[in-house]
């Protein structure tokens, strides 16, 4: 019996070429930018999950402290339940980060010896908001010389500026695009009214026959919401498709410029995997769009028969 | 099978039924007749629902057909096989596609289809017109595709509106010999009609309406004066066989066109 209903709604379709079209069109626009804007939240929030995690306060030593003072600090904020990934980085180790940060200039590393770099206790915080009083604490141990920020030694106005402006950014592109999404979405859904209204008015006479032979409202409906499904999933295949092809092409090219920061994935299986969560999400939102669409056209038009 | 008890039905202040009562019993054929306006296809939209009655009350086997929920009423229908005074055939499909709808609104497998098709389309003589569409049948053919439509999910009941209406007399003859011969299988049939040659010839059990009122009707298990011929126990049988009452159209007479219908269902025809 289902084969009777795809036949009724290829031939619906076949029929108004044109309205299939615009109904795919928009569908697949809007699956298009739905698939860009996944990608770019999913990378903008793994920006911001790198600067949140990684090594973020560095506490810097006095010369005069002394191994075990140093060791008792380190056991200390080991013990915090706020920080984690704890790192000692001795004046030779730091001299060895000079040297890897200046390899393109030597000159400026054979001017300095290890005695001019302060050793340091690095770690990281599970939540930047303790970063304020962490920093605070810290700067009281009297072992501790300077406490800073990786990106400044500039301290806690640095913190505040660089994690602030990264949320801000992050919540213009989710409210942003969540809005242009759920435009075109809605455009997309009053297109699928619009469309299966107009079927309904030209099917009117069969479904009067179909009704009078004693057809049940779901077999009426059935071919109605099948081709309301099929515009749905032929767009959020276009859309998704073209969008995977971008980022495919893309791809190399952004993880090249943001270097260790895991914007996106590196490998191709965790790329297909993320674009393959993508389409089960839009397959599942486009056969809702659809479905409450041709519902909605169906009981218009059953009110205004 | 059917009982009208005292059922009204008035559309705005034109009162299309007034306070009818008749019954029909299971196996029977009848007629309903009268001039046109008199109240015919009110009586077969109230019996398939199409209409609800503002009074009275319709048993069909003993349940009364007014109380059905919306929810009951596509079962109700998938019981009765409508031959419609304007056919109501899905223009855009074929003969074939149109008797398969019936099947796929009454849930048969569809492995069932094609067996039970081709029977139908055998039986009112259109396997050859299987693949066509209503636009490319004459008149005679589109009134059998419907009833074809009809039989196919083996109704218990028939209800055919004007269903020589628009005929020459050849092919209303093949209509009136067909369905006939459904109602010797043991299909119930009511026919509304105003053809009083049709009623004349098959006599069947008539009841005549009015602007609205049964002026005359006949009791139900009246003897009828049927046509005499034995009926076969399987109508198919008939197809392309000579009745009692008739002669096999000659080849002669289809060249000629003089006879067209008879030769496409192979029915024989009382000559007129």
């Amino acid at each position: 019996m289902s084969n009777i209903h795809t036949k009724t709604a290829f031939e619906a379709i076949k029929r108004s070429p044109f309205q299939a079209f615009s109904a795919i069109l928009v569908l697949s626009l809007t699956f298009f930018v739905g698939t860009m804007l996944a990608v770019i939240v999913y990378s903008s929030n793994n920006l911001l999950k790198y600067f949140e995690t990684r090594p973020q306060v560095i506490a810097f030593l006095k010369n005069e402290a002394k191994p075990e003072e140093v060791s008792a600090l380190q056991n200390k904020l080991i013990m915090d339940s706020r920080v984690k990934d704890v790192k000692y980085v001795s004046k030779e180790e730091a001299l060895a980060i000079y040297k890897k940060a200046t390899s393109d200039n030597p000159l400026l590393s054979e001017l300095v010896s290890p005695d001019i770099f302060p050793a340091s206790l690095e770690f990281s915080l599970k939540n930047l908001s303790f970063a304020q009083e962490i920093i605070n604490e810290v700067k009281k141990e009297p072992i501790v010389e300077q406490v800073g920020f990786t990106a400044s030694l500039g301290g806690e106005a640095t913190l505040n500026d660089v994690v602030s402006r990264l949320r801000t950014v992050s919540l213009y592109v989710r409210v942003g695009g969540g809005v242009l999404v759920g435009l075109l979405a809605g455009a997309s859904f009053f297109v699928l009214v619009v469309i299966i209204s107009m079927r309904m008015a030209t099917r009117k006479g069969e479904i009067e026959i179909l009704d009078l032979i004693g057809a049940t409202p779901r077999f009426i409906r059935s071919p109605i919401i099948l081709e309301a499904e099929i515009y749905a999933a032929v767009g959020v295949f276009v859309g998704w498709v073209t969008a995977f092809l971008f980022w495919l092409y893309a791809a190399p090219n952004i993880i090249k410029y943001f270097g260790e920061i895991p914007v996106m994935p590196t490998r191709m299986l965790d790329f297909l995997l993320l674009f393959m969560i993508i389409l089960g999400g839009e397959i599942v939102i486009g056969s809702l769009l659809s479905l409450l669409g041709s519902m909605l056209a169906i009981s218009r038009a059953r009110k205004t028969r | 099978m059917i009982k009208f008890k005292h059922v009204s039905k008035s559309f705005g202040a034109i009162h299309a039924l007034g306070d009818i009562s008749f019954e029909v019993g299971k196996g029977e054929f009848v007629y309903i007749t009268g001039p046109s306006g008199a109240g015919k296809t009110t009586i077969l939209n109230l019996i398939i629902k199409e209409y609800r009655p503002d009074s009275g009350e319709i048993d069909f086997d003993g349940a009364d057909i007014t109380k059905l929920s919306e929810k009951q009423i596509p079962g109700y229908r998938q019981k009765i096989g409508v031959v419609f005074q304007d056919y109501k055939l899905l223009g855009e499909r074929t003969v074939r596609e149109n008797v398969e709808v019936a099947l796929a609104v009454a849930g048969i497998p569809e492995e069932a289809w094609m067996a039970r098709v081709n029977q139908v389309l055998k039986l009112v003589g259109l396997q050859d017109r299987a693949e066509l569409f209503p636009n490319q049948l004459s008149g005679g053919e589109i009134q059998r595709a419907s009833l074809a439509r009809a039989l196919v999910v083996n109704p218990k009941l028939i209800l055919a509106d004007e269903p020589t209406g628009n005929l020459d007399w050849d092919t209303a003859d093949a209509i009136m010999e067909l369905l006939d011969k459904i109602n010797k299988e043991g299909k119930t049939v009511i026919m509304a009609t105003h053809n009083v040659m049709i009623v004349d010839k098959f006599k069947k059990r008539n009841i005549k309406i009015k602007a609205g009122k049964i002026v005359s009707k006949e009791k139900l298990n009246e003897q009828e004066k049927t046509v005499p011929h034995p009926a076969p126990a399987d109508a198919t049988a008939m197809v392309g066989k000579e009745t009692s009452r008739g002669k096999e159209t000659s080849k002669e007479e289809v060249k000629e066109g003089k006879i067209e219908e008879k030769k496409k269902i192979k029915v024989k025809v009382e000559e007129v």
